[in-house]
Formats: structure tokens, C-alpha cells, sequence
């Protein structure tokens, strides 16, 4: 008997690689659940739904055996679905498993080697805030996995991969020195996804944690210089401190606001450089690295080495035009 | 943590597992390592976060030929960060053979080959910000690179070696955030060490003496100290601490001080090449952005065929003072020379007696090559005043396709080459040091041969011609005396504690918990700048030291009553 799991966020960057993973098990039939269907739905079931809206919600995972929790989103987003969704859960007669995709912003502003019993931070803005509370939300709820990614790269990753190229082809980001010192806890989007059906699959897991990443991180500079080796965008430039508060102090706040406008106005063919913000200018000199050996020893995790990683990003990246 | 000592309590103790003077490249390159572990560390600066007059004034000494030695307080800085300050950020790596024993270069050989420094050169090449340890063309690129010298082939000369540019990185600047973010380790400025204390069968460190110039003295006991306070100020503390050797520390064969090298540099020679495009002597810029240039290497069999030592060489634009290469970038330096660096100025120098006549004709070339002068002067502006990562040099393509040769030579190490303590003391009561530097014919010859050679090699394989006037080679290269900043061997490391100081360890001899980081260690001074190999030497040093302490039972202790008491200030009764 398959095990009917329920992908909320289906068709977001790692939902859509999760549901094709699970269709080619033997062991797995995906739903895929999302606002828009970009799914064949002739290859898997899809359901269109709000994840907010609780009875859709309810309909959809009634007779699911397992439900992933995928959305992406903004603060609200991310609060509002966890509240519907873990309501929900408790209230199911038979509950299904969830795997909860939180991040690893929950540790704020930590330094040093942390491991999933670190106490929960929610001192890096709003993401991170909504992060933790979604966190605290699924603690009430009864057979939670909760994976807590650090920043997800591969073929897809708007956050991580296309904007970091953009930013590296422009030379706005390269070597930052100091600002660009911190620990790249990088992981590559199909470690995500094995992570995930790992999850699924282990027994007696509720309520359990697993940070993941990459046993040996880069530094955010050496990280650059990698990606930007296998885009071709080298030599990297030394970017001064001087200038990167220009980037994120003068620059981007009026690019932000093109940014929005051209979004309103559905102005597809309008191209704005993406802002820097000075939030993840921080984060590039934070020095937290995650201790990722829960997740090796009991989720059975093997890495993929970056710079297999990111050849098939920057390759992924040059066919789709995108560099 | 980062502290000032002046707002410690006058007449306290401090402890650590390791204590280490002086925040220079060694210094701080230790403590980068120590970070994340179970030591606690206190590193010790005399100074300040910028320049001090009245500390730099510490460093002050006597130089027996001042022709030939610059002052003890330049081309050196006392205050957090050291002399990466004011460092030009040229990496280069020592080659195999500075290692070996040569039979014909006296009191040669490394207590240890090329090879054991190699996995920490790799890590102080990225400490220096000079990228990967990458030194060769075909290492560092992958696409071919322009020929230095068209045409030139043979095996005397290799110009597939590459110095690679650090930004040029303070080490001081650069690493202060981690430093104070660091919970293992105790940063305190404006401390200097004046007493090593140790206990009365003189074989370890009972205490330090640490006094600020306000007055106040408070005492430091740590399980090991480390001397990292640069070339010249290791010895001289080695020196004037005599309590209980009398003679001074690791001083009891009288070598502390001693083969004291820096390197012999020089402009010299004249290489014609038949076009513009015959040469490339500009930069090529690695992936990870270090500017990495080639140069003139001797092989190592030239070497031992001829008896010489080890020299490198760049070609060159004309000497800058003679106003004959009208060039007007040239002229440009020559004119703005008042604004540039003491330690950067002194090839500038004509002496003073030059007078208007060569001002104005300095004028005339840069109001003539107005153009190019605009040109540099943008150049000079955007890519070494704001840049980071500076534009190392100047490079200017000379108008007759004339270049001169830049050459850097070792200086072979000789036991008269010495400093000693001065009859001076310093504001904290320290005798001053007094500075003996002396080459040797031998140091000479190594560059009158190669450049023989070279010139051979030229007309061999018809690239140009080179000419150069052997009996004018000790003039140019003692010209502006020892070069300055290198301040190498006072306290080299060896097997026999007759002719060396410390053991392969850094540890000095007879004194089992001190130890020697920095350019004093070097039995050797090779072809290469030092920073690069003093910061591999010092993450060598500390690997050695947790090394012991992970082996050390926690309740021994070599020169203090309890193993390690956390860092903070006990007032004394």
C-alpha cells in the first residue's frame, strides 16, 4: 500500500522536485497541492488550494497518510498556513505524519556550531520570527518532523542561485573580506528533497528536528567564488565595505520599490537588478554553522558536494538564460 | 574580547593556557587558529588600534651605518595589526632549496623541508587574502598568459614562478571583529611585555611583566608564552631579560641577535627588447581577484652549479629620480614624492642636492606626456586609492622599450650580521636596540653571477640585449641599504643550540614553554618576501601547541601553581 502524501507548495521550488521524487518511488503517490497547478496533472493528482483556508485544507489531507509542509512565502504566508495547517492536523481523526520545512533562521542570531537543541531565536526579523512561530505551532501538534534547511541552492533557487548569479555576472557581489567572513550553510536542493522522503519513512520521528546543511560549510566568500567559477563570472571583484553599504543603504531601497511597481504593474519584460538588502548582508558575516549529524546518523544524509552542486546550478542557469 | 590595559587595576595577574606578545601577522594568525577550542589565549599588543607616537617611540634604537640600515623604528609598527599596517602585500612562498643545507651557503638548511610548511602555507595564503596557493602559471590559470620575455627558453631562468598580492590585508583591521567575537580569547592593547621572568632553574616562564606607558604593571602566568613581536623585538627581549641566564634568554652560545639578514634589493641593468610587445611585466589577475605577477626565478641547479644563492628579478621601468626616461608618470611620483610613505619614498631619493634644475625637468616630462600622466593619475586613483584590493605597483612600459631589472637576492647568513642591546633604555626602562647589519662579498657575487648568466641568456636565444656593469652591482644594491621591513634570523631555529636559538618547534632551547613565532625563526632568508612564510610558520606553532595541550594531564602545569585560572584581573593583596 502507497503512502498518499499530501505536498503543500507543490509547485514552489523544492515542492516541485519533492513531488517528482515521490512519484518515482515505489513506496509514495503525491497530491500536489498549490494555488496554481503548473503540474501535468495526467502524472500526479493535484488539488488546487489556499493552504489558509481551513475546509480546503481539511478536504485535501483527509485521506492522506502524510502531509509536507512547502510553502514559501512571506511572514503572514508562512504563519497563517502553519496555524490552518497544524489546526487542521489535530483536529483529523487519523492524523497524518508532517514534515515541517522551517529553516535555520529559527536560530537568529547564534553564533558558533549549533545542533537542533538550540533554543529557538527569533531576533532575525520577520522571516525568522514567522519561522519560529510557525515551529511553536507544530510543537502542539503530534507526529511532526520538522527539517530545518539551511540556505537551499540548486536549479530553481530564486534566493540563493539566480539572484547570487545575477549579483556575481554584475560584479555587486564577490570577495566582501570581513562582511563576507560568515559560514555559508549551504544545502543543495535534492539533499532537501532526500531529506524529506528519509523523513517520511522513520519510524517513531515525532516531534523531532534535523538541521541540514553541509558537514564542512564554505565561507559565504569562498561560496561566491565557486559559484561564480562554475558561471564563469571570474575574476571576482574585491567589493569594499564603503560599497556595500552604498549597495544596501543608497541602492536598495529605490530598487525594492521598482522592484514592487514593476510587479503591480505585471511589467514581465521590465528587468530591475535585484536589490541587496542589508538583512542578508548580515547574515553574510554571521558565523553560525550547522551541526548537521543528527541528520547524517538517523535521516541516513550523504552530501552533495558543492561543486557538483553548483556545475548543474550554473548549467541549469545558462540554459534557461538566465546568465 | 578586546580590552585596553590601561583600564585594567595596576599590580594584578592575568593567566591562559597561552600567552602570546605582539598582534602582528604571527600573533594574530595564531590566535585566528586557537579560536573555537578549549584555550584560552591572551594576546598581548603594545599598542594601540592605529599609530601612536609615543609607543613607535618604544621601537627606537641605534643602527651602527645608517647608510646601510634604515632606523630601528621604521619599516616596522608598533600597534595592533604590527607591520601588516604598512605592508606592500607581496606573497611569495620560500622555494625547496631555501630549506636545504647548502654546502656553499654557510650556516644553511631548515631544521625541516619545504614540504612540512606546505598545508599551512595554503591557509596563510588565504589568511593574507593573496587567494589560492597557487604560484605557478599553470596552477593559478587556466587559459594561457602572456611570455615575460618572448623568446627567452632555457633552464637558468624560469618566469613561470608567480608573487601573488595580498590586498595588501591588515591583519589588524581585517581580523579585529573576530577577535573581539572570539569567547576563548582575551585581546589586550596598549600592554607591553618588558620582563620575561623565568623560574630559577631557568628552564620555563614563571611570569611576564606587562607595563603600560600610564604606569601601571601587572603580571601575566600562562602555561606557554609565545614571542611574536617581530624580528628585531624578539631578540630584544630575549636579550634584556638576564635575571636569571646571564647572558640573556636562549642565549647561552651568544646567537640570539646574531645572522641577522634582510635581503639585498636593487635596480640594475638595462634589457633592450626589439618591440613593445616583446615583454609582459604587468599583472594578471587570478580568479579569486589577487593581482599575481611573473618574475625572473634562478634555478635551483644554477644555483648549486655556481655557488650562489637564491634571487629573483622583475623587470623594471627606469631608475625614477633621472628625469632622462621622460616619462611623466615617473615624474609625477618624483614630484609627489613628500606624499608618500616613508618606506615606499626612499627610491625617490636623490639626496637633496638635485635641486631645481631636475625638478623642472621632471615638470616638463609629465606637462609633455600630459595624456598618459592623466591617465595614471585615474588609474592611481580608482585602483589602488579607493580600491580594496590595491593595484600593487606602478608599471609603466618605458618609451624605448629599455627596462632596468628589479632584483631581489638573498643575504647568506653570517653570525657578524648582528643586534645588540644599545647603552640606551627606552620609557619603560628597556635597554634600546642597536643594529649591526652587514652583507658579504658572497651576498654580491650571488647577484653579479645570475646577472651574468642572465645577460648570456639574452644574447643566446636573441630576445634583446642586456647590459649591466658588474663593478657597479655592489653600489645598486646596497644603494638604499638592507631592504627594509625584512627583518629575519635573530632567533633561528636549528638542531644544535650552538648555532641556533630555538628548536624546529620555535621553542627555545633550554626554556620548555616558550616559544618564537615570526621572521626571527629564519635560519634562511631565500628569495621571498617573509609575511607569507611567517604566517605559515606561526599556524605551524600553534598546531604544535594545542598538539601539547591536548596531550597535557589537566593538573600539570610547567610555570604556573594552578593549571589555568580564567582571564581575569586578581587584584594582589
Amino acid at each position: 500500500m502507497k503512502q498518499r502524501v499530501v505536498v503543500l507548495g507543490a509547485t514552489g521550488f523544492i515542492g516541485r522536485r519533492l513531488v517528482a521524487a515521490l512519484a518515482s518511488t515505489p513506496w509514495a503517490t503525491p497530491v500536489a497541492a498549490g494555488h496554481r497547478s503548473m503540474l501535468p496533472p495526467a502524472l500526479f493528482e493535484t488539488v488546487r488550494l489556499d493552504a489558509a483556508h481551513e475546509p480546503s485544507l481539511a478536504r485535501a489531507i483527509d485521506s492522506a497518510d502524510a502531509v509536507v509542509n512547502c510553502i514559501a512565502g512571506n511572514a503572514a504566508t508562512i504563519v497563517g498556513t502553519a496555524r490552518t495547517l497544524f489546526a487542521v492536523v489535530s483536529r483529523a481523526p487519523r492524523p497524518p505524519r508532517v514534515i515541517h520545512l522551517s529553516s535555520m533562521a529559527v536560530y537568529g542570531s547564534a553564533v558558533g556550531t549549533v545542533d537542533e537543541t538550540a533554543p529557538l531565536n527569533a531576533d532575525g526579523g520577520a522571516y525568522a520570527a514567522a519561522k519560529v512561530e510557525a515551529e511553536r505551532l507544530a510543537a502542539s501538534c503530534g507526529d511532526v518532523v520538522t527539517l530545518r534547511p539551511g540556505c537551499v541552492y540548486g536549479p530553481g533557487s530564486v534566493q540563493w542561485s539566480e539572484r547570487i548569479a545575477r549579483w556575481l555576472k554584475a560584479h555587486r557581489v564577490g570577495d566582501l573580506g570581513a562582511a563576507g567572513d560568515g559560514t555559508c550553510n549551504l544545502v543543495y536542493v535534492n539533499d532537501v528533497v532526500a531529506a524529506i522522503l528519509a523523513a517520511l519513512r522513520l519510524p517513531g520521528a515525532a516531534g523531532q528536528a534535523f538541521n541540514l546543511g553541509s558537514p564542512a560549510p564554505p565561507t559565504w566568500n569562498e561560496y561566491f567564488l565557486q559559484f561564480a567559477r562554475a558561471l564563469g563570472a571570474v575574476p571576482v571583484r574585491r567589493i569594499s565595505r564603503r560599497w556595500l553599504v552604498l549597495e544596501t543603504k543608497l541602492w536598495a531601497p529605490p530598487l525594492k520599490v521598482v522592484e514592487l511597481a514593476a510587479r503591480l504593474a505585471r511589467l514581465r519584460s521590465v528587468s530591475v537588478p535585484p536589490p541587496i538588502p542589508p538583512s542578508l548582508l548580515r547574515s553574510w558575516s554571521q558565523e553560525i554553522r550547522l551541526d548537521v549529524r543528527k541528520a547524517q546518523q538517523v535521516l541516513g544524509m550523504a552530501w552533495t558536494p558543492a561543486d557538483i552542486g553548483l556545475r548543474h546550478t550554473a548549467g541549469h542557469l545558462r540554459l534557461s538564460g538566465m546568465t | 574580547m578586546m580590552e585596553d590595559a590601561r583600564d585594567l587595576p595596576d599590580g594584578g595577574t592575568l593567566n591562559a593556557d597561552i600567552c602570546i606578545v605582539g598582534a602582528g601577522a604571527a600573533g594574530i594568525a595564531m590566535v585566528l587558529d586557537f579560536m573555537g577550542t578549549d584555550l584560552q589565549v591572551l594576546l598581548l599588543e603594545s599598542g594601540g588600534l592605529t599609530f601612536e607616537k609615543d609607543t613607535q617611540a618604544l621601537y627606537s634604537g641605534s643602527v651602527v651605518d645608517p647608510h646601510l640600515h634604515s632606523p630601528p623604528d621604521r619599516y616596522r609598527q608598533r600597534c595592533f595589526g604590527g607591520s601588516t599596517t604598512i605592508w606592500g602585500g607581496r606573497c611569495v612562498p620560500f622555494d625547496p632549496i631555501d630549506f636545504e643545507a647548502r654546502s656553499y651557503v654557510a650556516h644553511s638548511g631548515w631544521p625541516f623541508g619545504r614540504e612540512e610548511l606546505m598545508p599551512h602555507y595554503e591557509r596563510a595564503n588565504r589568511l593574507c587574502e593573496a587567494g589560492e596557493f597557487a604560484y605557478t602559471v599553470g596552477e593559478a590559470f587556466s587559459a594561457p598568459r602572456r611570455e615575460m620575455i618572448e623568446g627567452l627558453r632555457g633552464s637558468a631562468f624560469s618566469s613561470d614562478t608567480l608573487e601573488r598580492f595580498s590586498c595588501p590585508t591588515d591583519f589588524g583591521a581585517r581580523y579585529a571583529h573576530r577577535l573581539r567575537a572570539a569567547a576563548n580569547v582575551r585581546v589586550l592593547l596598549h600592554a607591553n611585555v618588558t620582563g620575561v621572568g623565568l623560574n630559577p632553574a631557568g628552564r620555563a616562564v614563571e611570569r611576564l611583566t606587562v607595563r603600560t606607558l600610564t604606569g601601571k604593571t601587572f603580571t601575566v602566568g600562562a602555561t606557554h608564552v609565545v614571542l611574536a613581536a617581530g624580528g628585531l623585538e624578539v631578540a630584544r627581549l630575549l636579550l634584556a631579560n638576564r635575571d636569571v641566564h646571564r647572558n640573556g634568554i636562549g642565549n647561552g652560545h651568544d646567537v640570539v641577535g646574531r645572522y641577522y639578514m634582510c635581503h639585498l634589493a636593487g635596480t640594475l641593468g638595462a634589457l633592450t627588447v626589439p618591440r613593445p610587445d616583446a615583454v609582459w611585466h604587468g599583472y594578471d589577475i587570478a580568479d579569486d581577484g589577487a593581482y599575481c605577477r611573473r618574475r625572473l626565478a634562478l634555478a635551483p641547479q644554477v644555483q648549486r652549479d655556481l655557488h650562489i644563492g637564491n634571487l629573483v628579478a622583475r623587470l623594471h621601468h627606469p631608475r625614477i629620480v633621472d628625469p632622462a626616461h621622460r616619462t611623466g608618470i615617473l615624474s609625477l611620483l618624483y614630484l609627489a614624492r613628500a606624499l608618500i610613505p616613508y618606506e615606499y619614498a626612499r627610491r625617490l631619493d636623490d639626496g637633496g642636492g638635485a635641486g631645481l634644475l631636475r625638478w623642472l625637468q621632471h615638470a616638463r616630462n609629465v606637462i609633455l606626456d600630459l595624456p598618459a600622466t592623466i591617465a595614471f593619475a585615474w588609474h592611481l586613483l580608482r585602483d589602488r586609492r579607493l580600491a580594496e584590493r590595491k593595484f600593487p605597483s606602478i608599471i609603466v612600459k618605458p618609451k624605448n622599450n629599455c627596462y632596468s631589472l628589479d632584483v631581489h637576492a638573498e643575504q647568506q647568513p653570517n653570525p657578524l650580521s648582528r643586534v645588540t642591546l644599545g647603552t640606551e633604555r627606552d620609557a619603560l626602562g628597556l635597554p634600546r636596540l642597536h643594529i649591526d647589519w652587514h652583507y658579504t662579498r658572497r651576498d654580491v657575487e650571488t647577484v653579479q653571477r645570475a646577472l651574468t648568466l642572465f645577460a648570456r641568456e639574452i644574447d643566446h636565444w636573441r630576445v634583446g640585449r642586456f647590459e649591466y656593469n658588474p663593478q657597479t652591482v655592489e653600489m645598486e644594491m646596497t644603494r638604499y641599504g638592507a631592504y627594509g621591513g625584512h627583518h629575519l634570523g635573530t632567533a633561528r631555529m636549528g638542531t644544535d643550540p650552538r648555532s641556533s636559538v630555538t628548536d624546529a618547534q620555535g621553542r627555545v632551547h633550554g626554556v620548555d614553554n616558550l616559544f618564537v613565532a615570526g621572521a626571527a625563526l629564519f635560519p634562511t632568508s631565500g628569495q621571498a618576501n617573509p609575511t607569507l612564510t611567517i604566517v605559515a610558520l606561526a599556524l605551524r606553532t600553534a598546531a604544535h601547541l594545542k598538539h601539547l595541550h591536548a596531550r597535557r594531564p589537566l593538573a600539570q602545569s610547567l610555570a604556573i601553581p594552578s593549571r589555568v585560572v580564567p582571564m581575569r584581573v586578581r587584584q594582589t593583596a
